[in-house]
């Protein structure tokens, strides 16, 4: 739920409105990938995908192409996709969900079916699908964080309240065997799309990075130049691997003011500006890719680790990417607060309702309908 | 009751022209887990959200009951939010909804002063201008609203000229919503069709107005309305049958009367009289609950009903005239015409018989 109601647009049409992305060596078998998808947020029990809508994974060899200060990477021009489509549901008779069917067009041109909420999923050689309603593995204290903005002063209690708590959202699970379904690697860049279907497909969002959209651009009183813009629907628009130079600026300027006032927060400064005035994390942020290593084995908190260590000229130790289970939010606002020279910033939310599973489809499954109310 | 014209397309839900949209019955299971998913959650965002939503499912399948929870939902927002701006937009468009368009309006210039810098209420403020009539007005503000985007701009303006009945204009910015059109969602371009047809409908060319109700239901065959005032096109066009084809289902599954009115019409046209009667039975008390409930949002449609099937033109000249005092729109004042017409025998019956008309109508006229 990182991206959930990422701009007016994702609210208009939350069927085609990710909430999160996520991609990790799978737990159970090393010589797989995971890519998750997640959309609709909060959703009810009657939830189903669109099916004018193509749910699309992006995945692009990528290089690290300079470390230090200057970190930047350069995913290659080659790319492979994964579209899913999904027909319209049927109702059988005394059925709590419509049961609909879906099929994934891999890279090879072969067509993988699948039905929805089915957990073996479809698959066949090197890749297992499965689509369905999940319970939302995301947690945070929307309020708290809010506050934290409208106050200037970390506003998060000990014992805070899960915004998301006992949610579901509509899941789409990728496991690919990747050295036999994806060119180059082993270091991946990942984007999820949705596209309004049709001879010419429409952009309608596209998520790689957690809160990058909400968290890190959507405040716009910090930024001196476009006080006013609702940027997000334009970045949604922008092709993540190729950001129109024209545009890029009003995101790097949002980032930079945004970024700044989240160091701010502990009164002292731990991401000073380089010489072009730029926030450390806004180059990388707006690369706007999961960056996951699929040689590495897998670990549980992995996001980021790949560009802490290139701004600090290592080599990475875990697979980065984005495992289900990171508490995110106590990640993104440590990052951004101190850059890990401080104490951890804990939202005092620590776990969702029910924590993702290492085994396939790996997220848990959707809670009861009124699990949220209670 | 609450026309379709009176909410424009683009204050409640935004979407795709060329490409394909989503199936309608998949956003209709998508519009129920939208609110399942919202309901019981706090936040004065989320609230106003749902009150949209439930405002849309209302419409979509002619759930009064939808409509009162949405402004049940709007009060309560106000008590625990006394100081938040979109809790009072959210009561407006509940008020909207059932015609109490002056209060609608104070609660806007309240969010105007609470939130100045917002410019969202423009858009409120010009729908419910609209709705009562003051169409110079809500072109003015339509155009200064600050628009998410050229869809929504052109949706606004396609529904005003279409209330107004200026046609041409209508239908182009009719088109040019169509093809500014970006989402996936079907609701927001059936809403404009079904304003279309109505519009069709007013002007007496049945065969367009037939057409755009057609296109309603191929984008969502569950919206209510659009099945409704197909069933009476296809009535005035000599297929009955057709007609209550359409209609049973929506007796059932909506609590508005007027499907049950037109139903009590057209087996009365067809001199079926004792089904009619109980169909006309069912209205009528429905109509009186409703009147009693929510006068100024049925006051045309009741009016209509006495006027025709439940005949009974004295009451109907009663709602007509306070119809018009709500809004004085082209169609409110024919609908008064039409009732003093109706009336016009009865009275001249009761002179000479040297009754008077109730003092009420009397001093009213």
């Amino acid at each position: 739920m990182s991206d959930h109601f990422s701009g007016p647009r994702a609210l208009a049409d939350p069927i085609a409105d990710i909430s999160d992305v996520f991609a990790f060596p799978a737990p159970d078998s090393p010589e797989h990938l995971v890519l998750v998808m997640d959309v609709f947020g909060k959703a009810g029990p009657s939830a189903v995908f669109s099916d004018a809508v193509i749910y699309r994974f992006r995945i692009r060899p990528v290089e690290i192409a300079a470390t230090g200060s200057g970190a930047a990477f350069a995913p290659s021009k080659s790319e492979v996709t994964f579209d899913c489509t999904f027909d319209v549901p049927k109702s059988p008779a005394g059925a709590a969900r419509p049961v609909q069917h879906g099929r994934c067009l891999t890279p090879s041109g072969r067509t993988v079916s699948f039905r929805a909420d089915d957990e073996n999923g479809g698959g066949e050689d090197g890749i297992q699908i499965f689509a369905g309603q999940r319970s939302e593995p995301f947690y945070l204290d929307v309020r708290m964080i809010e506050k934290t903005v409208a106050t200037g002063k970390l506003s998060f209690k000990p014992k805070g309240s899960d915004t998301l708590y006992g949610t579901n959202i509509l899941a789409i699970v990728i496991k690919l065997e990747w050295r036999k379904m994806l060119k180059g690697g082993p270091l991946f860049a990942v984007v999820c799309e949705t596209l309004a279907a049709g001879q010419r497909p429409v952009r309608i969002e596209r998520v790689g990075r957690p809160e990058i959209k909400n968290v890190s651009m959507s405040w716009k009183m910090f930024d001196q130049v476009n006080k006013d813009l609702e940027i997000r629907d334009l970045y949604n628009s922008e092709d993540a691997f190729d950001l129109k130079p024209d545009y890029f600026d009003a995101y790097r300027v949002r980032m930079n003011a945004n970024l700044a006032f989240y160091d701010g927060l502990d009164g002292k400064i731990d991401w000073p500006f380089d010489q072009q005035g730029n926030h450390p994390l806004t180059k990388l942020l707006l690369a706007d890719f999961l960056v996951v290593d699929a040689s590495r084995p897998f670990a549980e908190t992995s996001y980021f680790e790949i560009e802490r260590s290139m701004l600090e000229g290592r080599t990475h130790a875990t697979p980065g990417g984005r495992w289900l289970n990171q508490d995110i939010m106590d990640f993104v606002l440590t990052l951004y607060v101190n850059g890990g020279n401080g104490p951890p910033v804990n939202d005092g939310i620590d776990a969702p309702i029910a924590w993702s599973s290492k085994t396939f489809p790996y997220l848990a499954p959707p809670n009861p309908a009124k699990a949220a109310a209670a | 009751m609450i026309a379709l014209s009176e909410i424009s397309a683009a204050a409640v839900c935004s979407a795709p022209g060329p490409s394909p949209l989503t199936d309608g019955a998949i956003a209709v299971l998508n519009l129920q887990a939208q609110i399942d998913g919202l309901e019981g959650q706090g936040a004065s965002a989320e609230a106003a959200t749902l009150i949209d939503l439930l405002i849309l499912r209302g419409l979509i399948h002619g759930r009064i009951s939808d409509y009162e929870r949405a402004a049940q939902l709007a009060d309560r927002q106000i008590g625990a939010a006394i100081a938040d701006a979109a809790a009072y937009v959210a009561r407006a468009r509940t008020r909207a909804v059932f015609h109490r368009f002056a209060e609608a309006l104070d609660d806007l210039d309240y969010a105007d002063r609470i939130s100045p810098q917002e410019s969202a209420t423009r858009q409120d403020r010009a729908a419910i201008l609209q709705a009562m009539g003051r169409y110079d007005e809500a072109l003015v503000t339509y155009v200064a609203a600050d628009h998410r985007g050229e869809f929504e701009q052109a949706a606004a303006l396609a529904g005003l000229w279409a209330e107004r009945g200026e046609t041409d204009m209508a239908q182009r910015f009719y088109l040019e919503s169509l093809r500014t059109y970006r989402g996936v969602s079907p609701f927001p371009l059936t809403l404009l069709d079904f304003q279309l047809g109505v519009m069709w409908m007013r002007h007496e060319r049945l065969h367009q107005a037939r057409t755009c109700f057609e296109a309603a239901i191929r984008r969502v065959p569950a919206y209510a309305a659009a099945q409704g005032h197909l069933a009476e096109v296809e009535g005035h066009l000599g297929n009955p049958e057709a007609a209550l084809t359409r209609l049973y289902p929506l007796v059932a599954s909506s609590d508005d009367p007027d499907y049950a009115a037109q139903l009590a019409r057209i087996l009365g046209e067809m001199g079926r009289n004792d089904e009619a009667s109980g169909w006309c039975r069912l209205a009528a008390n429905r109509y009186h609950e409703l009147t009693g409930a929510h006068c100024e949002a049925f006051a045309d449609h009741a009016a209509e009903f006495w006027l025709g099937p439940g005949n009974d033109p004295l009451e109907g000249l009663r709602l007509a005239m306070l119809n018009v005092r709500v809004r004085k729109t082209p169609r409110a004042h024919e609908l008064l015409a039409q009732a003093l017409d109706a009336i016009a025998p009865a009275a001249a019956s009761a002179r000479c018989s040297g009754a008077h008309l109730p003092n009420r109508a009397a001093t009213q006229l």
